[in-house]
C-alpha cells in the first residue's frame, strides 16, 4: 500500500515537474512582456531579472540576445538589458525556485512585487467560498440522492432526477448570469458585485449568497447523481438481500449496510473536490467580481503578465494533480477491499 | 444381439428386443426451423431500444430542431445582420401585435415626468405612446419645462413703511408686446384671481388693472380687493373712452404695497390664476396671438420671461417691476406601455436628398414635382412607398441641393413591406437576436462538430494502438496522456492563444489537442477488454493481421460505447467556447454563439433578454445532448441503464 502511495506521490511529481518545465519554456518564448512605470523603476525590475537570471546586463549593445529590452544609462556606465537565451533562463528558474522559493516578479497588476505573494493574496477569498460551497454541497447533494435512490422510479425520484439533469447540463455562466438578473438585478436582494473590504458586515455576508450558490448548484446536483447511482447498486446487491432476509429491518439494512458501502466512492470524491476548491471558479470570480485567483488569472492573461499567469497556472496544475493522487489514495484507505495498484 | 431387460412396477421382468425400437422421425427431414422474427443486427438493436427510452427520443428531436433551426434561419430571415442599422437597436421581443399587452414589443416605462407641450412623456414620442396607465401629480413652486398650470403670484418689491405713499410705491406687471384691440370685435378680459391669503408669507394686496396705449391709459378695475373671478368688455371701455378705431394697447396690473396688521413690513401679492383676453373675431392669427398673451399656463408665462438667443422676447413675456413667482404648478409623472417598434420604425421626420426621391419616383411609388414643391406630392404605391407626406422642401443653389423634409414610415424606409417582427429583440448594433443567435451557433456547431471529429478519430487511433498492444508501447503512451491531461484546458488554451493568435482556428486547435484524450482513455479500456476474448484468439490463430483483428473484430464491438462517450464533446466545446469567450480570454473574429453572449454582457440589467435568448438555447443543446447522450448509453449497452 505504502509502495503505491510513493509510486503515486512520486509520479505526480514527475508530471507536475515536466508540465510546469514545459510551461515555464513556451511562456518564456513568448515575447517579453516589458514592465511599466518610470524609468528607475524599470531599471530596478531588470536588476531583479538579472539576479533572477532571466535578463542579462550587458555594458555595450550586441546583436547576440536578439531585441534589446531596456536601456538606462546612471553615471558613466550604461546597462543594456538582453533576454537571456531560454535555457539559461529555464535552470535559473530552477534554482530559484528550489534555492529561494522565488517565481519571479509581476510586471504589470503590481509592477516589480514577486509574484508568489500576489497569489497569495488573492487565494483567501477563492478559499472561503468555495469551502462555503463544499459545506453547503455535500450533505444537500447526498441527502437528494439518498432520497432519491429510496423512492426509485416514483415521482419523488422523478422531480430530483430531472432537476438534476437539467442543473447538471445548463452551463454555470448562464446559471450565475440567471441568478445575478434575478436576485441581484430585479429583486435587489443581493449585492450586484462582491463588496469591498469596506463594505458593511451584512453586505459582505450577503455578498457570500450568490457565489456560494452558483458554486453549489453544480455540485449539489453531481454528489445527488452519483450518490443515487451507487446506492440503487447497492440495493440491488446480494449483500442486502442477505441482510434483509436475515431480518433486518428496511431502515436497518440501508443505515448499517447499503449505505456504508454506497459511501466508498463518494467520500473519496469529496477529499478530492475539498482540494480541488482551491482552483475556484474562474467564470464566478469573473462574473462577480471576486478578488479571487481565477479572476487574477483573467487579469493576468489580459494584460500579459506572464510571471504571475505562470504562478497561477502552476497553481492549477498542481492542485489538479494533488486531487487526482489523493482520489486514488484514498479509495484503497477508505475500503481495504481495494487494493490499489494490485497487479490482477 | 443384445437384450434389454427391465421391470414394469410390479416387479415384473420385461424383455426388449431390438425391433421393439424405431427411429420415429426416420423419414422426416429434420433442419433448423426459420426464425419467425426478423433478424436484427446490433445497431438496429440498439436503435430499437433507443426508441424506447421517451426522453432520449425527445432529446434527440430537440437537437434535430435547433440544428435545423440553425442551418436554415441564417438563409430564411429576411432581416441584416452584417452592417449595423443605429435606428433599430435594442428593440424589445415582439411575436403578437402591439397592445396585445404580452410578447408585443412594448416596454413599461415608470414615473416619467410629462411634457405638457409635447402631450406626451418627456423625451417619448406621442405616437408611439400606446396608453397611460396610471399619473401622479406633485406640485412645485420652482419654474419647470415639464410644469404646468399654477399661479403666478406677482410681489411687490419696493421698500414700505408706515407713512409713505402707497401710490408712489406701487410696482407693475405688464405685457411686453402691444396687441391690437378695437371697439367692434367684442375684446374681453377674463380675470381669475387667487383668494388665498398668506401665500408664501406674504398679504393679498390692492390691485388695479390698466389698459395701456401710446402714452395713454384707461383704469378698467380701479383700486379693489376684489379677488373674485370676473369679465371686463375691452371694446365697451374703448368705446366709453371715445377710442373708437384700432388701438395698440397692452393690460397692466398694477399692485399697492401693504403693511402688515402690527404695522411692521410685509411684502404684498396678488395670485393670478388667469388673465385672459378672448374676441368674437374669427381671424385665427388674432386669436392665436391673443392666447399666446394672455396668462393661461402661469409656469409658462414666467418661462417665457426668458431673453431668447436672438435678444427678444418671447411674445408671452410679461415684464415687471416687481418680482413673479410660480406657486404650486402641476408636474405630471406617469406611468405609460410604450410601443418601441412604432417609435424606431413608425412615422418619423427625415430629411432626403434628391436622389432618393428619384429613386423613389423612377420606382413607380409616387409622384413629384420639385418646382411646385410640397404640395405636388403624391403617393402611387401605397404598399411600397414609404413617404407619407412631404412637409417642405429647401433649395441650395450654390450647392443645388434639394434638401426635402418628408414624414415617412421608417419601417418602408429600411425596406420592410410590414413592421417588423423581432422575435427575440434586437442588440446594440440592430441585429435580430434570433438570426444572429442562429448563425453564431452555426459557426459553433461546424467548429464543434468538425474538432470533435479530429479529436474522435485521432482518439481512437491513439487509444487502439494503446490498447491492443499494451506493454511498453501502452506505458509509454499512457504516461503521455497523464502529462498532457494534467494540463489544466485553461492553461491549455492559453499557451494556445498566446502562440496562435486569437481565431477560430486556434480554438479548434486547442480544443484537439487535449480533446482526443477521452476518446483515447475510452478506446483503450474497450480493446483491453475485448482483445482476451475467444473470438479475436480464434481469429488470431486463424492468421488474422492486427490491421483485421482491430479493424474488423475488436473496434466493431467498442463503438457503441465509444460513440457514446464521444457524442457529448459536441456540446461540451460549445460550452468551452462560449465560456472562453464569455470570459473574455477568446476574442473571435467570427460570430460564434461566445461571441454574441459577451457582447452583449454588459447590458445583463437594462435587457437581459439579449443574454437570456442565447443562454436559454445553449442549456437546450446542453439538456438535449445528455438526454441524448444517456439514451445512446442505455441502448448500446443495456446493461448498464440505470446508472449514471
Amino acid at each position: 500500500m505504502w509502495k503505491y502511495v510513493l509510486k503515486r506521490i512520486g509520479l505526480a511529481l514527475v508530471t507536475a515537474f515536466i508540465i510546469l518545465s514545459l510551461s515555464f519554456i513556451l511562456i518564456k518564448s513568448l515575447p517579453y512582456s516589458k514592465p511599466l512605470g518610470t524609468d528607475d523603476q524599470k531599471y530596478s525590475f531588470y536588476l531583479q531579472e538579472v539576479n533572477l537570471g532571466f535578463v542579462v546586463d550587458l555594458p555595450v549593445k550586441t546583436t547576440g540576445y536578439g531585441e534589446l529590452l531596456f536601456s538606462y544609462t546612471s553615471g558613466k556606465t550604461t546597462h543594456n538589458f538582453y533576454q537571456n537565451p531560454i535555457f539559461v533562463q529555464y535552470f535559473g528558474w530552477l534554482t530559484n525556485i528550489i534555492t529561494k522559493w522565488d517565481w519571479g516578479q509581476s510586471t504589470y497588476i503590481l509592477p516589480s512585487n514577486p509574484a508568489g505573494p500576489i497569489i497569495a493574496q488573492k487565494l483567501p477569498a477563492s478559499i472561503k467560498i468555495n469551502i462555503l460551497s463544499v459545506l453547503v454541497s455535500v450533505p444537500l447533494g447526498i441527502l437528494l440522492g439518498i432520497i432519491a435512490a429510496l423512492k426509485k422510479n416514483t415521482a419523488i425520484d422523478h422531480v430530483i432526477s430531472t432537476t438534476v439533469m437539467i442543473f447538471i447540463s445548463i452551463p454555470s455562466f448562464v446559471l450565475i448570469t440567471v441568478l445575478m438578473v434575478v436576485l441581484c438585478y430585479n429583486l435587489k436582494w443581493l449585492p450586484t458585485q462582491w463588496p469591498s473590504s469596506t463594505a458593511p458586515t451584512i453586505e459582505k455576508i450577503k455578498g457570500y449568497i450568490l457565489p456560494v450558490i452558483c458554486l453549489s448548484f453544480g455540485s449539489i446536483c453531481g454528489y445527488a447523481r452519483f450518490t443515487r447511482a451507487e446506492l440503487c447498486e447497492v440495493m440491488e446487491s446480494d449483500y442486502l438481500l442477505l441482510a434483509r432476509t436475515k431480518g433486518l429491518t428496511k431502515r436497518q439494512s440501508i443505515i448499517r449496510h447499503a449505505l456504508r458501502n454506497a459511501m466508498v466512492p463518494i467520500v473519496p470524491s469529496i477529499i478530492a473536490e475539498f482540494i480541488g476548491v482551491l482552483g475556484g471558479s474562474m467564470i464566478l470570480e469573473n462574473l462577480y467580481g471576486i478578488p479571487g485567483i481565477g479572476s487574477l488569472y483573467i487579469t493576468a492573461f489580459n494584460s500579459k503578465d506572464y510571471n504571475v499567469l505562470f504562478v497561477d497556472m502552476a497553481l492549477f496544475t498542481v492542485i489538479g494533480l494533488v486531487a487526482g493522487v489523493l482520489l486514488d489514495i484514498s479509495y484503497g484507505f477508505i475500503d481495504p477491499r481495494i487494493r490499489m495498484g494490485a497487479k490482477k | 444381439m443384445a437384450e434389454f431387460k427391465t421391470f414394469d412396477e410390479k416387479g415384473n421382468e420385461i424383455n426388449v428386443k431390438k425391433e421393439d425400437f424405431t427411429l420415429i422421425e426416420r423419414d422426416k427431414k429434420i433442419h433448423d426451423a426459420e426464425f419467425e422474427t426478423k433478424p436484427t443486427t446490433f445497431l438496429k438493436d440498439a436503435f430499437k431500444r433507443f426508441c424506447k427510452n421517451k426522453s432520449s427520443v425527445v432529446g434527440a428531436i430537440i437537437i434535430g430542431i435547433i440544428v435545423l433551426l440553425a442551418l436554415i434561419v441564417p438563409i430564411v430571415s429576411p432581416h441584416d445582420i452584417k452592417s449595423p442599422s443605429p435606428d433599430i437597436i435594442r428593440l424589445p421581443a415582439k411575436l403578437f401585435n402591439s397592445g396585445t399587452g404580452f410578447w408585443d414589443g412594448t416596454k413599461k416605462c415608470t414615473h416619467v415626468v410629462y411634457d405638457w407641450e409635447a402631450e406626451a412623456p418627456a423625451n417619448y414620442k406621442k405616437n408611439a405612446v400606446l396608453k397611460i396607465t396610471n399619473y401622479e401629480d406633485s406640485y412645485t413652486d420652482a419654474v419647470n419645462k415639464y410644469a404646468s398650470g399654477g399661479i403666478l403670484i406677482f410681489l411687490n418689491d419696493n421698500v414700505y413703511e408706515k407713512g409713505d405713499d402707497p401710490l408712489e410705491k406701487t410696482d407693475y406687471i405688464q405685457n411686453y408686446s402691444m396687441y391690437t384691440i378695437n371697439a367692434v370685435d367684442n375684446y374681453i378680459l377674463s380675470v381669475s384671481l387667487s383668494n388665498q391669503d398668506g401665500l408664501k408669507d406674504c398679504k393679498l394686496g390692492i390691485y388695479r388693472i390698466l389698459l395701456v396705449y401710446g402714452d395713454k391709459s384707461i383704469t378698467i378695475k380701479d383700486w379693489s380687493r376684489d379677488y373674485s373671478d370676473y369679465q371686463i368688455d375691452l371694446s365697451k371701455v374703448l368705446k366709453e373712452n371715445n377710442v373708437n378705431g384700432k388701438v395698440k394697447a397692452r393690460i397692466r396690473v398694477e399692485l399697492q404695497p401693504e403693511l402688515a396688521s402690527d404695522g411692521s413690513r410685509v411684502q404684498s401679492y396678488i395670485g393670478i390664476n388667469k388673465l385672459e383676453i378672448t374676441s368674437s373675431s374669427t381671424d385665427e392669427t388674432v386669436i392665436k396671438e391673443l392666447e399666446s398673451i394672455s396668462i393661461n399656463d402661469a409656469n409658462a408665462t414666467i418661462l417665457a420671461a426668458d431673453r431668447k438667443s436672438d435678444g427678444t422676447f418671447d411674445i408671452g413675456y410679461w415684464q415687471s417691476t416687481g418680482r413673479r413667482e410660480l406657486y404650486q404648478a402641476i408636474i405630471r409623472y406617469v406611468d405609460f406601455i410604450y410601443d418601441v417598434y412604432e417609435e424606431k420604425l413608425g412615422q418619423t421626420t427625415k430629411t432626403i436628398g434628391k436622389s432618393t426621391m428619384d429613386d423613389y419616383i423612377k420606382a413607380g411609388y409616387c409622384e413629384y414635382d420639385y418646382l411646385v414643391g410640397p404640395s405636388s406630392f403624391k403617393v402611387l404605391n401605397e404598399k411600397k412607398c414609404p413617404i407619407v407626406s412631404v412637409t417642405s422642401q429647401s433649395y441650395n443653389k450654390k450647392d443645388q441641393i434639394y434638401n426635402i423634409e418628408v414624414e415617412v414610415l421608417n419601417y418602408k424606409y429600411k425596406g420592410y413591406t410590414s413592421m417588423p417582427k423581432f422575435l427575440f429583440g434586437t442588440d446594440k448594433n440592430g441585429y435580430d437576436m434570433v438570426k444572429l443567435s442562429f448563425n453564431g451557433l452555426r459557426t459553433s456547431l461546424i467548429l464543434s462538430v468538425c474538432a470533435s471529429a479530429v479529436c474522435f478519430i485521432f482518439g481512437l487511433c491513439w487509444g487502439a494502438i494503446s490498447g491492443y498492444f499494451g506493454g511498453n508501447i501502452d506505458l509509454i503512451m499512457e504516461r503521455f496522456c497523464d502529462i498532457l491531461g494534467g494540463i489544466p484546458w485553461i492553461v491549455m488554451m492559453t499557451l494556445a492563444i498566446f502562440y496562435l493568435g486569437q481565431n477560430v482556428v486556434t480554438f479548434g486547435i486547442a480544443l484537439c489537442l487535449t480533446g482526443w484524450m477521452g476518446t483515447a482513455g475510452r478506446t483503450r479500456t474497450q480493446f483491453y477488454r475485448f482483445k482476451g476474448r475467444e473470438y479475436i484468439l480464434a481469429s488470431r490463430t486463424l492468421g488474422s493481421s492486427d490491421m483485421r483483428l482491430i479493424f474488423k473484430h475488436i473496434l466493431p464491438n467498442a463503438m457503441g460505447t465509444i460513440i457514446t462517450s464521444s457524442v457529448l464533446m459536441i456540446p461540451s466545446t460549445i460550452f468551452s467556447e462560449s465560456t472562453l469567450t464569455y470570459l473574455g480570454l477568446l476574442t473571435l473574429d467570427t460570430t460564434t454563439f461566445g461571441t454574441i453572449l459577451a457582447n452583449n454582457k454588459l447590458e445583463l440589467s437594462s435587457n437581459p433578454i439579449l443574454i437570456l435568448f442565447p443562454a436559454a438555447i445553449i442549456s437546450l443543446i446542453m439538456i438535449s445532448f445528455n438526454l441524448f447522450g444517456n439514451g445512446l448509453r442505455d441502448a448500446f449497452n443495456p446493461s448498464l441503464k440505470g446508472s449514471e
